[in-house]
């Protein structure tokens, strides 16, 4: 009994680790890839809130500081494009981190095999 | 086979295995394969499939070890690999050519160690994130299946077939700490030859943390309820056989996991163990009921807990979200404007809210929504009405902190909340300033647009107008402004102002009413807990549950002038200051530190009863008899309705007890209620006495309960908020006016009225008695007769005191007592009382009194008069003896150590003293 026990679950132990090790390639590119594009968008749309970019496009033709006189509009349209076009640039510049980090994501294993390799060969 | 009971949450058993979940060879019961017992449960079936033996345990502590050495593996590994990297680094750093730390291009051994310890990196990210998703065990409910009844399998068939998300192992749900939990219980009844029973279970969670936490909430003793239920467990036989889980355990478990699904919980803890074992366990239940714990206690207090981790949670998620709100008075687009006039006179909720100014908004969630469905539907305006202290503030606040973590209608998006100081708008202005500074603000608020007025206390800003009558009221320029939809605001009043100033005026009918009620039972206490970690870190003293439980319901019942969550917290902090003072930091405050406390507020005993109070209690009678001769029927009904009232058997609704005392003058009605005063509130002077014939004009209802408009006060309400905990005498009942009478009607049925100045005086702590003469001659004759005393009764009542009482009034007497006459031996012990009472007076002058016992009779027969009872006979002991012992005072005939003596004849004389 107490042997029979001790087998089987000591099988089930070692079987567990090895399904550890071998299935985590493909949770790579399965899972891991989907939940590690989740938190980049995450990452993402909070950098765009903090910017607040999309507010700044949408209000674009709206007056800033409630002055409504013709040249208070022109001057707002012209501080809101100076506005939109600095905020974009952050943001493209944090979308080329993000994409930068997924391609890292794709290609960190093989890259890593093959630097591996290349120590040997 | 059809599944009985499968919606009302019973627990089925298969015929087959009888629950075992095994045959007798060891291998799973072919018809429920191997769940053997489990419940319906909102749509879904419940069963325990763990099956544990010792070498099990074992092995799942070794496989645990296995893991954590694994882990620590692949951690040295990826750390190798990155000294490995630095190392290399450090061996080039020397050259000049950016090209010469391109690592990826190099062969060498420590570049090698680098990338191999990449996959041990990966594979760390690897277990985090799956143990991350693993950590929501348990499956929060659908909106359906809250809200919709779901076919449910009518066989075990059936529910073999159920998908795996409706068909849960319990087992698989439980924590670390839990599942170690369960195993220690397992190893416990291993040991003793049982079955796995809940109290296993039970004694194994005291050592949990969050279970001891509990308990010592609770105000338990856990190494006491341990070493009960250590012995409850030596009493249970040992079983033969292999151990197993038995039928109630598994149920309890299953019990527990649905309870965390309720709360919900991601997994099962050791503390969701304790409501489900004790309820599976009678003996449990009885040592828990024992220490005053029942299920109820244990559930808020669960709540309690979660309410804190929720509070965290929150405060976290809060905190980030909060980074992204604007902090100025600007709105994200930058199309609102400066408001200097504005920002002189408010205050910013948001950007107070932004910094964690505010306090946390508890359990207020549908009055919060139905402030933002009042807006959506079209409403400019809202007002919050309730009683001072109910939380109107406080749910403004919650407004502000949703607005900052956005999660509001579209309205409130993006704007800001600004209070609006009510006496900062008006101090130091005449009437017109402060009308152009309402305006200035109005002006601003419309053109930026971004924010949202609240005006605590409305109701300051109406009746101020500039200039002569004809000119606009404050409020209506204020009405006016949102009427024509430029601003949006928010208000608030008591209820008393609301109906006074602004009901009926322009204002009342622009702003939505929105009624905040006062919280009652477990939302007080959920609200009052989320308050309580405050008050703790401040004063560096825990509460147990108890103590907020029993402040919550004292001041409810006792205080009536204030209201909830704000008194219980007055109170709370109250008590906090004195237990810090008292016992030192880090001490508990138990129920009987807030009784004390609250006793002292309304000096009311609630503390629990000593027990030399309750000695005195039980012989009540024995105590009232030392000062009051015979009348043992009354003396009887009076005690005991004493003794009802203070070991709590009595509805709470009512005056402690209404008596009315019937019977001819001079027997002892009066006296009876002094004693009662005495002997029950402890002195003479809690004694509220009302002489009905000052009462005889309707008007003089005033009198008794106060007139708000002529600025008087209730001599009657008064005296009882004041000291609520006093007799009230109303002497000679029958003389006061018919409707002053009926104000009597309410206070003896709902035990509270309303003064004068609309506040609300609590008679539930009062002994009401009432006097009358009525029928005194028609006593007498009856009982000269020999009548029974219970027929008197009968006949006075029907006859002679519905024709001056009506008969609702009578019916809310919890007893009407009558009197007898005294009979002449009755006289004689009162005349000896009074003489002892002489005599004390004199034993303080150092002189002695002596009487014959035929000289009592003598002054007791004289004194007596079958028509005034034991009055006459005062007077008589005041002629004859108290005059003459004052003359022979005054005259020097009696000194210190002298004696008087009443002879047979019931003359005084004087005893000299031997000279010495």
């Amino acid at each position: 009994m107490f042997s029979q026990n001790f087998l089987t679950y000591g099988l089930k132990i070692s079987g567990e680790i090895v399904r550890d090790i071998l299935f985590f390639p493909l949770w790579w590119y399965s899972r891991g890839l989907v939940m590690f594009f989740k938190k980049l968008t995450v990452f993402l749309s909070n950098k765009q809130k903090s910017l607040a970019l999309i507010v700044w496009i949408k209000n674009i033709f709206r007056p800033m500081y409630g002055q409504t006189d013709w040249q208070g509009k022109l001057i707002s349209i012209f501080m809101r494009l100076m506005q939109i076009i600095v905020r974009s640039f952050v943001m493209l510049f944090w979308v080329i981190i993000a994409l930068i980090f997924f391609c890292v994501w794709i290609i960190l294993p093989p890259f890593a095999l093959y630097e591996i390799f290349f120590q040997f060969y | 086979m059809v599944m009985p009971d499968k919606k009302s949450n019973q627990f089925i058993v298969c015929p087959v295995c009888e629950g075992i979940g095994r045959n007798k060879y060891g291998i799973s019961c072919a018809n429920c394969g191997g769940m053997g017992s489990g419940k319906f449960y909102k749509g879904r079936f419940f069963y325990w499939g763990l099956n544990l033996s010792r070498v099990i345990i074992e092995l799942s502590h070794l496989r645990k070890k296995i893991h954590q050495i694994l882990n620590i593996i692949v951690y040295v590994i990826g750390l190798a690999g990155l000294l490995a990297l630095a190392a290399w680094v450090y061996s080039v750093s020397n050259s000049a050519d950016p090209e010469a730390f391109a690592f990826w291009r190099e062969k060498n051994d420590l570049i090698l160690i680098f990338w191999i310890s990449v996959f041990a990196d990966m594979f760390v990210i690897y277990r985090i994130s799956e143990e991350e998703r693993s950590q929501q065990k348990i499956m929060p409910l659908t909106y359906e299946e809250k809200n919709r009844n779901i076919a449910l399998p009518d066989s075990w068939e059936e529910i073999r077939k159920l998908p795996g998300w409706r068909r849960i192992d319990v087992s698989k749900g439980l924590d670390v700490n839990a599942s170690e939990a369960v195993e220690r219980a397992f190893v416990l009844a291993d040991r003793l030859g049982h079955k796995v029973d809940p109290l296993h279970v039970f004694i194994v969670i005291l050592s949990d943390n969050q279970v001891a936490a509990l308990f010592s909430r609770l105000n338990a003793d856990g190494e006491k309820l341990a070493g009960r239920v250590k012995q409850q467990l030596e009493r249970i036989d040992a079983v033969e056989g292999r151990t197993i889980f038995s039928g109630i355990a598994k149920e309890a478990f299953i019990n527990s996991y649905t309870e965390a699904l309720d709360l919900g919980q991601k997994k099962v803890m050791a503390k969701n163990f304790i409501i489900s074992s004790m309820e599976k366990n009678d003996i449990l239940r009885e040592i828990l009921y024992d220490i005053e714990i029942d299920r109820d206690k244990i559930m808020n207090v669960l709540t309690w807990f979660m309410v804190n981790e929720g509070l965290i949670a929150s405060h976290r998620a809060y905190r980030a979200s909060a980074a992204y709100k604007p902090g100025s008075n600007m709105d994200r687009a930058y199309t609102s404007i400066a408001t200097p006039a504005l920002n002189q006179i408010g205050y910013d909720l948001t950007v107070a809210a932004k910094w964690g100014r505010l306090e946390y908004c508890v359990a207020r969630s549908e009055e919060i929504e139905s402030i933002f469905q009042n807006f959506e539907s079209g409403a400019r305006g809202v007002i919050l009405i309730g009683e001072l202290g109910v939380g109107k503030s406080t749910i403004v606040d919650g407004v502000a902190q949703l607005m900052v973590k956005e999660d509001v209608p579209k309205i409130f998006a993006d704007k800001r909340l600004m209070e609006v100081d009510t006496a900062r708008l008006i101090s130091g202005a005449t009437p017109a300033q402060a009308e152009g500074r309402l305006m200035a603000i109005i002006d601003e608020v419309t053109r930026a647009g971004n924010i949202i007025l609240f005006i605590d206390n409305i109701e300051n800003l109406i009746g101020i107008t500039s200039g002569n009558e004809e000119s606009l009221d404050l409020s209506e320029v204020l009405a006016g402004a949102i009427e024509r939809g430029n601003i949006y605001c928010l208000a608030s009043a008591t209820a008393a102002n609301y109906t006074k100033f602004i009901e009926g005026k322009s204002l009342g009918g622009i702003l939505k009413k929105i009624e905040i009620k006062e919280p009652v039972g477990n939302q007080a206490i959920q609200i009052v807990e989320s308050k309580i970690g405050l008050i703790e870190g401040r004063y560096k003293v825990y509460f147990s549950y108890n103590a907020i439980e029993e402040v919550i319901k004292l001041s409810s019942r006792y205080i009536h002038d204030k209201y909830l969550p704000a008194k219980a917290i007055e109170i709370l902090e109250l008590v906090a200051v004195r237990v810090a003072k008292n016992k030192g930091p880090e001490s508990l405050i138990t129920k009987d530190d807030a009784a004390q406390i609250v006793g002292e507020i309304t000096n009311i005993p609630v503390a629990k009863l000593t027990e030399t109070e309750s000695k005195n209690l039980l012989s009540l009678e024995e105590r009232i008899h030392e000062q009051m001769i015979d009348q043992t029927t009354a003396v009887k009904m009076v005690a005991a309705s004493l003794r009802r009232a203070r070991a709590e058997l009595r509805e709470g609704k009512r005056p402690i007890a209404n008596f009315l005392f019937l019977g001819p003058t001079g027997v002892g009605k009066t006296e009876l209620a002094k004693t009662v005063a005495n002997v029950y509130f402890g002195n003479e002077k809690c004694m509220i006495r009302l002489d009905m014939s000052e009462y005889q004009h309707p008007d003089s209802i005033k009198k008794m309960i106060g007139d708000a408009a002529a600025g008087i006060t209730g001599y009657l309400t008064e005296a009882v908020r004041r000291s609520p905990f006093s007799l009230v005498l109303l002497d000679e009942l029958e003389k006061a006016h018919p409707d002053i009478l009926n104000v009597f009607l309410q206070v003896m049925d709902d035990g509270r009225l309303t003064d004068g100045q609309g506040r609300t005086v609590d008679f539930t702590s009062s002994i009401i008695i009432a006097t009358s003469n009525v029928g005194a001659v028609y006593i007498q004759d009856e009982i000269f007769r020999g009548t029974s005393v219970e027929e008197i009764k009968r006949t006075l009542i029907n006859e002679h005191l519905n024709k001056v009482l009506r008969p609702e009034l009578i019916n809310r007497f919890d007893g009407v007592i009558v009197f007898e006459p005294l009979s002449m031996e009755n006289v004689v012990a009162i005349a000896r009382l009074m003489i002892n009472k002489i005599a004390k007076l004199l034993e303080s002058k150092g002189i002695g009194l002596k009487v014959e016992d035929e000289g009592l009779r003598v002054l007791a027969k004289l004194g007596f008069d079958p028509k005034f009872g034991a009055r006459p006979l005062r007077r008589l002991l005041q002629e004859r003896v108290e005059d003459k012992i004052a003359n022979k005072i005054l005259s020097g005939e009696l000194k210190r150590r002298d004696a008087v003596i009443i002879d047979r004849a019931g003359e005084v004389l004087t005893e000299k003293a031997k000279a010495i």
